[in-house]
């Protein structure tokens, strides 16, 4: 073979390799989610296992995990909803319109960005035990859209400067004003790039620990508090906790691969066009 | 210009609300931080002690303790996602089919809850009947080695992290222009010369992204760590994040815990401005 076809042949080894330590973790839970405690706890990995449902039957059934899912989509829905209506026409006025001290305030909302949610969590605690919102989706709705108001924007400004300006101006023209342009020229020619960004608030709000684990109440707990909840126990239920792991995963994977091609610049905030 | 002032109406709600949600805590909490002022003891009012919080933060041997892991963690992490990273991702660029697949299943990992990583890892790890152990005939119990448990969770974060970098690093190689690798392959370089003098050069900007992201995300790591070790054993597992948890929610040292806080948010914005000058200085963020 040539020199050139061995890195070829490389590259597919160390890609396949990679997929594998990506995968094994991974396939094991889901496995395990379907395994009776025998063959979990068995003294050597097997493949051979006669499938069960019993795990999940469990999880949704005396644990009823579908409370922290049922909670979980309230949350995550709710502060989505509300950092895209807040945050796209902040996007759009700062990447269109006059606005004093533009790029002071663009650079105030990144340093946002760079608030640890530690950091935080305690004089949140504190505020809303005070204004007695502790345990409420209001608490939790709240506190996600510290992270996501700020995705929202800077991800949404950067679909907006990069539309033609002549169609806004164009639109402007028919009369219909800055705003007009931005509702009905803007806003549709940048609806695969919106729902792109909406889809990652729901994933960063869906997979939050930190706020929900201290500001969330008995009748509000999302689902990453469900599944630590397991592993917390002492006799771990591998067997429920993986179901539960995967009834979890499920949603994210969906949400995930739908916005795919936009992944990278919702996780740079932006930076990386991807 | 009857449209003169839409922009700041369409902007107002948002910076209002950025304020009410984030600056006002961080205010509070800055306050809060001159006092003494401990939830389990109701008789005992708040109390101003000026900055005694803050001597006492670094006075603290906890805090040193969870510094110096929290940087352990943050060099080995982001180094090892980073070389990693790029060799993946060199990889995959030169890959001629089944590109789209793979890096779909690659990003897998960082979508998925820490705290699912967290589980996932907890039973591939288990020293009686987790796959590691049961294929290697070994029974170490990786997280509850004072010396083991610090690298296990950076062998967590490698797990989860390593597809961002990937990505991105990835995403930069795709966008070199064709004609440099045809004028180098003119000259008759090899693929390590092409790699050394085209792709590392047009890639700087995006490995700097990666490693401002990576490290202010890692700094504040918290989720893996709560679940896995708290900490543990000993203080071998403690980080800054985790420390200020402790301290507000198990021992409801409200004060110090905003000091702490406090730290950790000065600390970050200083890691990250060093980072942002550079990233400016080149021109990647306006």
């Amino acid at each position: 073979m040539r020199r050139r076809d061995w890195w070829v042949v490389g590259s597919y080894a160390v890609v396949g390799l990679f997929l594998l330590w990506v995968l094994v973790p991974i396939v094991t839970v889901a496995l395990n989610s379907v395994k009776s405690p025998q063959d979990i706890f068995s003294s050597s990995p097997t493949l051979s296992f006669t499938p069960t449902g019993d795990n999940y039957g469990k999880v949704l059934g005396e644990l009823s995990f579908q409370t922290f899912l049922v909670n979980s989509t309230i949350v995550a829905l709710g502060s989505t909803l509300l950092s895209v209506v807040v945050g796209v026409p902040a996007a759009y006025a700062l990447a269109r319109l006059p606005v004093r001290g533009r790029e002071w305030w663009a650079w105030l909302i990144l340093f946002t960005r760079m608030v640890p949610a530690v950091a935080l969590v305690v004089p949140m605690f504190v505020i809303f035990q005070r204004l007695q919102l502790l345990g409420t989706y209001t608490a939790l709705v709240a506190a996600h859209t510290t992270f996501n108001l700020p995705i929202v924007i800077w991800m949404m400004r950067s679909f907006f400067e990069e539309l033609p300006r002549d169609l806004e101006e164009a639109a402007q023209v028919d009369g219909s004003g800055r705003f007009g342009a931005f509702l009905r020229v803007a806003l549709p020619l940048t609806s695969p790039g919106l729902a792109a960004t909406g889809v990652l608030c729901l994933l960063f709000s869906w997979n939050e620990f930190l706020f929900a684990l201290v500001l969330s109440g008995r009748e509000t707990q999302t689902t990453p508090i469900g599944v630590a909840s397991f592993i917390g126990t002492v006799s771990v239920d591998w067997g429920g906790s993986s179901a539960a792991a995967v009834l979890a995963m499920i949603p994210v994977f969906v949400l995930g691969l739908a916005a795919q091609r936009f992944l990278v610049r919702g996780l740079t905030f932006g930076a990386v066009k991807g | 210009m009857r449209n003169k002032g839409l922009g700041h109406w369409m902007l107002a709600p948002a910076l209002l609300l950025l304020l009410a949600l984030i600056i006002v805590p961080l205010l509070y909490s800055a306050g809060l931080s001159a006092y003494s002022w401990n939830l389990t003891d109701i008789d005992l009012p708040k109390q101003f002690t000026g900055l005694a919080n803050y001597t006492k933060l670094f006075g603290d041997p906890t805090v040193g303790t969870a510094v110096l892991n929290t940087v352990i963690y943050v060099v080995f992490a982001v180094g090892i996602e980073l070389v990693l990273g790029f060799v993946v991702a060199a990889a995959l660029f030169e890959m001629t089919k089944g590109r789209k697949l793979a890096n779909a299943l690659i990003l897998l990992p960082m979508i998925i809850a820490p705290v699912i990583t967290a589980l996932l890892w907890r039973y591939l790890l288990d020293p009686q009947f987790g796959l590691v152990a049961q294929l290697t005939g070994t029974s170490i119990g990786w997280f509850g080695e004072a010396n083991l448990a610090l690298p296990a969770l950076i062998a967590v974060d490698v797990w989860q992290w390593t597809p961002f970098v990937i990505l991105i690093l990835h995403a930069g190689m795709l966008s070199i222009g064709q004609e440099q690798f045809e004028a180098a392959s003119i000259d008759g370089a090899g693929r390590p010369t092409v790699y050394r003098r085209i792709v590392i050069p047009a890639i700087v900007p995006q490995i700097m992204i990666v490693l401002l992201f990576r490290t202010m995300d890692t700094y504040r790591i918290f989720d893996t760590v709560f679940v896995l070790t708290k900490g543990g054993p000993g203080l071998s597992t403690e980080t800054i994040g985790l420390y200020t948890y402790r301290t507000g929610f198990s021992y409801f040292d409200m004060g110090y815990a905003m000091a702490l806080s406090i730290f950790i948010l000065v600390t970050v914005v200083i890691i990250s401005s060093f980072y942002i000058r550079l990233l400016r200085r080149r021109e990647v963020l306006r």
